[in-house]
């Protein structure tokens, strides 16, 4: 019959039109042209896919102190301070205020209803246990130590090495709850730059459903934070991470979720970003630096960041014949570690000058001064004064880091300048070469690296060159440094605390138990779909300023 | 033939058994400490290390652990990996992609070899014959990862015919390599069957069935290939057994997610319990594909018998 189709015709005509009346304002991004439309409103939305390897441990703050946990980590957690992409200087994010008189007693305050992924608020008591949960000794928490200056951490730590017997203490005496929104933290000695340490990872809040939670590991599948980013998926080929809609926090997401995808190899994954399969990758491969083929393969998709990571050649002190200070200045100064970083890193390590990366607060320049240099004539002498070297001098790497290259680089500059007979010493790998040294078993010398934890001098020195301190590889003992170190953690302010720091550096250019090599850039490559990538100085991504074109 | 089988799979239980107590004492007496380097640049706190070794049982001597791990074992079991994952679960993950890129490589190796082995055999001196000696030469004197960076770098990244990382697993980010991995036993495959074609061409029954006015191609396609096959299905049952756990290169190459970087990278960590796990697995399979092979003789050629 004609009347209905009729009628039919006109309200599916009228329909259509009220139809697209309704989206007539949509917003600009959807006009054919894209988002090219030059307003100040940037682009939002989109996915992008980022190189990821597998975390070592659960992705709890303060289980994590390596790269691929690391990074996730970083996008799912917030903590007191945050540290400015560009500057690393450092920024109140949960916190309010973070105030002291004396640098002993530090009092937090923190913003009201910052947000947990799971819907609670966090709260003073969040930091607090989750302090004390991380200094606990069985937990076995691999970033206990970073707690070890608040009083009452030795109370919480096991008696002895096999933890037969739990601690009894498992909150300790320095961290006590205010009040919902503050809490105060006692250091057992003044710590000048206790809140710039507080931006760390180790020093997340945890949520109330973290403590109920009987296994924390298989909780930390699908980790809670109060970060921009919320884990959605964890599988072992990829971590999923999407937009959490309350952030609290300052810089919003522009992206709506991040894939980290799993690869076994760098290689792959910079082959897929030269292929636009992957937007972003931070470790580009060794061979790809020479002659800057990278570059040329990502054509305008590459950048270089200067992240504060330093690469150090330690002597051994179990080697006697390298005793004499003016033998490792003499093996200093006959290395052309200019030739070296230009030759085979092309430039993408700075020669350093002295213990500490330039990126930080308090960084002086040249501390390290002549025994730096390349002073080849000087150095014979020295060397020949010194009594020579018997025997052959060993330089330890481990092999599956790309440094064979500069190693050869160094022993042959050595038997050139010097005479002496030198050998690379390659273990399989980084474990294996971590163990030597921790046995104290190599003579001659081996490789160390230091990426910061947090933007201070201090965070060069104290954890590397402190007496018995952790990562002490040489065991080096100076009570002028441990004095200069004492009197800079109880400076009133920063400025004062920093020239002391910088004395400290001064007296391990007298002493030289380890020589400077150079300064670590980052090198990293993205895909052409998008824009505004940045990297901060810990050589992390910042997430939350990338945008899809 | 039931009771062969049954005969045959009972044969695998004390292989399996020795084979893994093997592997155990092989890993666990390896020196080196699983906590090494997983604390970054420092030693790991000896909290750290004393719940890890309580976790895993560490401190207990090699025997009671291989004991326990048997009990387990026997449960279906393969115990918790150092990443505190099951190393069942990781298997499982793992598997299919394995299967499916082991099942484009088989595929490869019997289209191309056997045809490219079929076409040299029947014309034997001819060019064609002296064309597939040629390029099976070349491509086993090629290394694979050559064949397989050169293949990502040419058909990946240049031509983009094909995607350059399998990173998830789907049968077409595993076709380049399979290929890949398919290539050198192309090679062996193609001259296997050429030669024993050659030889059974030269048979009575093959005289006697063209003498009888049956066609080239029924001659050689169903009576005298049949025969040939019987050193080629040994040698792609011999290869899938390496297919499934050796495709290390290609996996890493690829950025596959299978069973063969599991194991390596489980090796490089040091993680015993994955190791074990993963390898005991592949035993029982290489077993089954070899019980398999054997089955396929009494279908090939009826003269052999099993019993």
């Amino acid at each position: 019959m004609r009347a209905p189709h009729k009628f039919l015709a006109f309200a599916a005509g009228a329909a259509l039109l009220a139809v697209t009346a309704c989206g007539g304002d949509s917003d600009p991004a959807a006009t054919p042209d894209g988002g090219e439309t030059g307003d100040a409103v940037a682009a939002t939305g989109g996915e992008i896919s980022v190189r990821g390897c597998t975390p070592e441990n659960p992705l709890i703050g303060s289980s994590t102190t390596e790269v691929c946990g690391g990074n996730v980590i970083d996008a799912f957690t917030a903590k007191l301070i945050h540290y400015n992409s560009d500057t690393a200087e450092p920024e109140m994010d949960i916190a309010e205020s973070i105030e002291t008189e004396d640098n002993q007693t530090f009092t937090v305050t923190l913003k009201q209803g910052y947000m947990f992924q799971d819907g609670t608020e966090v709260m003073a008591k969040n930091f607090v246990d989750a302090w004390n949960w991380a200094s606990y000794g069985p937990n076995g928490q691999q970033s206990s130590y970073f707690f070890e200056p608040i009083e009452g951490y030795a109370d919480l730590q096991c008696p002895d090495e096999e933890c037969a017997t739990a601690p009894t203490v498992d909150a300790m005496s320095g961290l006590a709850v205010v009040d919902d929104y503050s809490f105060t933290i006692k250091t057992a000695e003044p710590v000048s730059n206790l809140p710039v340490r507080l931006g760390y990872s180790a020093f997340v809040p945890q949520p109330d459903a973290f403590f109920a939670s009987e296994d924390k590991a298989e909780f930390s599948k699908l980790p809670i934070g109060a970060g921009p980013f919320k884990v959605i998926e964890n599988t072992a080929t990829e971590i999923v991470l999407e937009k959490f809609a309350d952030y609290s926090g300052e810089s919003k997401p522009n992206i709506d979720k991040v894939t980290f995808r799993i690869y076994n190899d760098p290689a792959a994954a910079y082959n897929d970003v030269v292929a636009n399969q992957l937007d972003l990758t931070d470790l580009i491969p060794a061979d790809q630096l020479v002659g800057d083929a990278w570059k040329t393969a990502l054509d305008g998709r590459s950048e270089t960041r200067e992240t504060g990571i330093i690469q150090v050649l330690s002597f051994s002190n179990v080697d006697p014949q390298l005793a004499d200070v003016n033998m490792r200045k003499a093996i200093s100064m006959a290395v052309d570690k200019e030739l070296i970083t230009s030759q085979i890193f092309n430039n993408a390590r700075v020669p350093a000058t002295g213990w500490v990366s330039p990126v930080v607060d308090g960084y002086k320049e040249n501390v390290c001064g002549e025994a730096c240099e390349f002073k080849p004539e000087e150095a014979k002498k020295m060397y020949d004064e010194a009594g020579g070297y018997e025997g052959i001098f060993q330089v330890s790497i481990n092999a599956d880091g790309g440094h064979k290259l500069w190693a050869d680089a160094f022993c042959n500059q050595l038997k050139n300048n010097l005479g002496m007979e030198c050998q690379v010493n390659a273990t399989p790998d980084f474990k294996t070469l971590r163990q030597q040294i921790g046995a104290r078993e190599l003579q001659g010398s081996f490789r160390g690296g230091w990426q910061m934890d947090y933007p201070s001098i201090e965070n060069f020195l104290a954890p590397i060159y402190a007496t018995g301190a952790s990562s002490n590889d040489t065991d080096y003992d100076s009570p002028e440094f441990m004095k200069l170190l004492t009197e800079a953690a109880a400076a009133d302010n920063p400025e004062d605390a920093n020239k002391k720091y910088q004395e400290a550096e001064e007296q391990l250019a007298k002493d030289f138990p380890t020589m400077p090599l150079w300064y670590q850039e980052t090198q990293y490559g993205y895909s052409d779909k998008v824009d505004n990538v940045k990297m901060n100085p810990f050589s992390q991504w910042d997430l939350t300023s990338i945008t899809v074109k | 033939m039931g009771k062969y089988i049954i005969r045959r799979l009972l044969q695998m239980i004390p292989v399996i058994i020795g084979t893994s107590f093997l592997i155990f004492l092989m890993v666990f007496v390896l020196p080196g400490d699983p906590t090494d380097g997983r604390c970054g640049e420092r030693p790991c706190s000896a909290a750290y290390i004393a719940k890890f070794r309580a976790e895993y049982n560490l401190d207990e001597p090699l025997i009671v652990r291989y004991f326990l791990y048997l009990g387990k074992l026997l449960q279906g079991d393969l115990g918790t990996n150092f990443y505190g994952n099951r190393v069942v679960d990781e298997l499982l993950l793992r598997y299919p992609t394995t299967l499916r890129l082991t099942f484009i490589a088989i595929v490869v190796v019997i289209l191309f070899g056997i045809t490219a082995g079929v076409l040299a055999g029947i014309r034997k001196g001819k060019f064609v014959d002296n064309l597939v000696t040629l390029s099976t030469l070349i491509l086993i004197s090629v290394p694979v990862f050559v064949l397989g960076a050169g293949a990502q770098m040419v058909f990946g990244l240049r031509l983009g015919l094909f995607p350059v990382t399998a990173t998830q697993g789907t049968w077409y980010q595993l076709l380049m390599p399979g290929f890949v991995l398919g290539a050198l036993s192309v090679a062996y495959v193609a001259r296997l069957t050429r030669t024993s074609l050659v030889e059974n061409l030269r048979s009575d029954y093959v005289r006697t069935a063209k003498s009888k006015g049956m066609s080239q191609g029924r001659a050689v396609g169903v009576h005298a290939l049949r025969n040939s096959l019987i050193p080629v299905v040994t040698y792609i049952g011999a290869s899938v057994g390496a297919l499934m756990g050796g495709a290390i290169i290609t996996e890493r190459i690829f950025n596959i997610n299978g069973v063969g970087f599991f194991i390596y990278r489980s090796i490089n960590q040091r993680d015993g319990v994955s190791v074990v796990g993963a390898v005991i697995v592949l035993v029982v399979v290489y077993l089954i594909v070899n019980l398999l092979v054997d089955l396929l003789y009494g279908v090939l050629d009826p003269r052999i018998t099993n019993d």
